[in-house]
């Protein structure tokens, strides 16, 4: 049976130190979530927003991506990224689990900076889960 | 006891040859429509020549019967019609749950009366549905599901429900008298005729159900 | 090409995905996930974004077919797609704690729908074990909006024949309900 990762408080702990972590590892980064596949919120930078709604969101996102690339037989949706005025997100899957890394950040970042560093750190978290 | 359907019938029997009437089935559903309206508590037991005996328990709104309903024999003959006395609180007539009432009170209430208005009914009077039948669960055509569809949405009698349907006015007389057998009907003499203009045979075929109708084959 | 809309609503559990399989005439598009709180509803997979099916009527013709996610926690895509339904097929299951009050919550969360008549509910799982019978739910429509009549059916998800006769029961109240020239759905169909 499955329980959800956000209800583990080893996992939240480590999530939320990661998360402080990235954004100790670049000032560009405004937002950041873990989330469970099927929307929870598991940890989130700043901690004290209430990160509910976008983990729904960022879930809804992404299951949407892997339908897409499903749809065109591309293989499987490697990262997302929604560019906007004052900033982009990035997301992607943490390798081998059922979370990811969702990361807003400010346009002071180039594309491919901010996407190193989410895969970098989602990297990082599914070392600490292995 | 048996019921002595001439004595409690609202109106007086017909002349013979002014209604056409189904033997069988037309005084069954007279004597449960009699039964549904006292509200005495009663257990009814139809035996029904060459099939097993029709046990109704009105009590716990269930039926029991070897015969399946997708097998509803029409042109059935009663042998009689028995009322069994009982109380709110007595054990159920059979093992429950036995069938749900509402399948039987649909098919006899589709296949009495000949095409012809029940008795309890009157001429002259508008229906409005107060529930839709559960329709997965009986066997019925999609001419009946406009006509319930408007009777849910409007007032109409069995003449108008017959023009929207495009169907003869005994098809919708059978509907209306299923409906009211199964108390989901009420009954208007004096609601207006529905504002609807009952749409031409080519403003029929252009709806989307019909189109979808043909599309899934039915 | 003409399109109409119809979207499957309810709780998580009640069948949704089910039923648009059923009726798809395409594979059916499914944005799931594994399920991380199974010991609330138990099943392995909810869906997150929302389901996608089609029944082709004509070369212009098409009924897309849209189910919900049926947590709350995705109501913003509840908000998404209810803009662009006609018709909405309301699914709850006999054996959840309280089949009745999830009815009314989405009848009230797709209140325009429910409004204008175009809403069918589904209940499933009725024979898996005795919920509230149809009347029940029928009672509690009647305290909610005494002046509408929508259909109430049990059904099987499952089942293609059912569920083509909820759709078309469906279509036949919206389109009754307009002929009465009564508030109706958006768009003439």
């Amino acid at each position: 049976m499955t329980t959800g990762l956000h209800m583990k408080p080893a996992v939240v702990k480590a999530a939320e130190t990661l998360l402080v972590d990235m954004r100790a590892a670049t000032s560009s980064l405004s937002y950041a979530a873990l989330l469970t596949d099927d929307g929870f919120d598991v940890a989130r930078f700043p901690a004290k927003t209430d990160g509910a709604r976008f983990a729904g969101m960022a879930s809804s996102m992404q299951a949407l991506g892997d339908a897409v690339t499903h749809e065109l037989s591309i293989g499987a949706s490697e990262y997302l990224i929604i560019a906007s005025g004052k900033g982009h997100v990035v997301q992607l899957r943490v390798p081998g689990q059922e979370l990811v890394l969702s990361a807003l950040f400010d346009n002071d970042a180039t594309v491919g900076h901010a996407l190193a560093i989410t895969r970098t750190f989602a990297q990082k978290m599914a070392g600490l889960l292995a | 006891m048996t019921i002595d359907v001439d004595q409690d019938a609202r109106k007086p029997a017909p002349e013979p040859g002014a209604y056409p009437v189904t033997v069988g089935w037309t005084e069954a559903a007279v004597a449960v429509k009699s039964i549904l309206s006292l509200k005495t508590p009663v257990h009814l037991k139809m035996n029904v020549e060459m099939h097993g005996p029709l046990l109704v328990d009105f009590g716990h709104h269930a039926f029991s019967w070897s015969t399946p309903l997708e097998l509803f024999p029409v042109d059935a003959v009663h042998t009689g019609l028995e009322t069994i006395p009982t109380t709110v609180d007595a054990p159920p007539y059979f093992e429950l749950p036995g069938q749900n009432l509402d399948g039987l009170l649909w098919e006899m209430g589709v296949n009495s009366f000949g095409g012809a208005a029940a008795f309890w009914l009157s001429a002259d009077e508008r229906y409005h549905l107060t529930r839709w039948p559960n329709l997965t669960h009986h066997k019925h055509n999609l001419s009946q599901v406009r006509m319930i569809a408007a009777l849910g949405n409007g007032y109409a009698s069995a003449t108008e429900l017959a023009a929207f349907a495009g169907v003869d006015i005994s098809e919708a007389q059978r509907l209306v008298n299923a409906l009211s057998l199964m108390g989901i009907l009420s009954r208007s003499a004096s609601a207006p005729a529905p504002v609807a203009v009952a749409p031409t045979v080519a403003a029929q075929r252009r709806s989307l159900f019909s189109r979808l109708r043909k599309r899934l084959g039915r | 090409m003409a399109e109409h809309v119809i979207l499957f609503t309810g709780p998580m559990g009640a069948g949704k995905t089910t039923a648009i399989q059923s009726l798809s005439e395409i594979e059916v598009v499914r944005t799931e996930a594994n399920n991380s709180e199974r010991h609330i509803v138990d099943k392995a997979t909810t869906t997150v974004a929302l389901d996608y099916g089609e029944i082709l009527i004509g070369a212009d013709e098409k009924v897309r077919l849209y189910g919900i996610p049926g947590q709350q926690r995705f109501n913003f895509m509840w908000a998404i797609l209810k803009k662009r339904a006609e018709g909405m097929v309301l699914l709850v299951n006999s054996d959840a704690p309280d089949p009745i009050a999830e009815m009314l919550f989405f009848l009230d969360e797709f209140r325009e729908l429910y409004d204008r008549g175009g809403v069918v509910v589904g209940v499933t799982r009725a024979d898996v074990k005795a919920g509230p019978g149809i009347a029940d739910f029928y009672d509690a429509l009647e305290r909610t909006n005494p002046d509408l009549v929508i259909p109430v059916f049990t059904v099987d998800p499952r089942d293609r024949d059912q569920m083509e006769n909820v759709l078309l029961a469906l279509v036949a109240n919206i389109e009754m309900r307009a002929a009465f020239g009564m508030a109706s759905v958006a768009g003439a169909l």
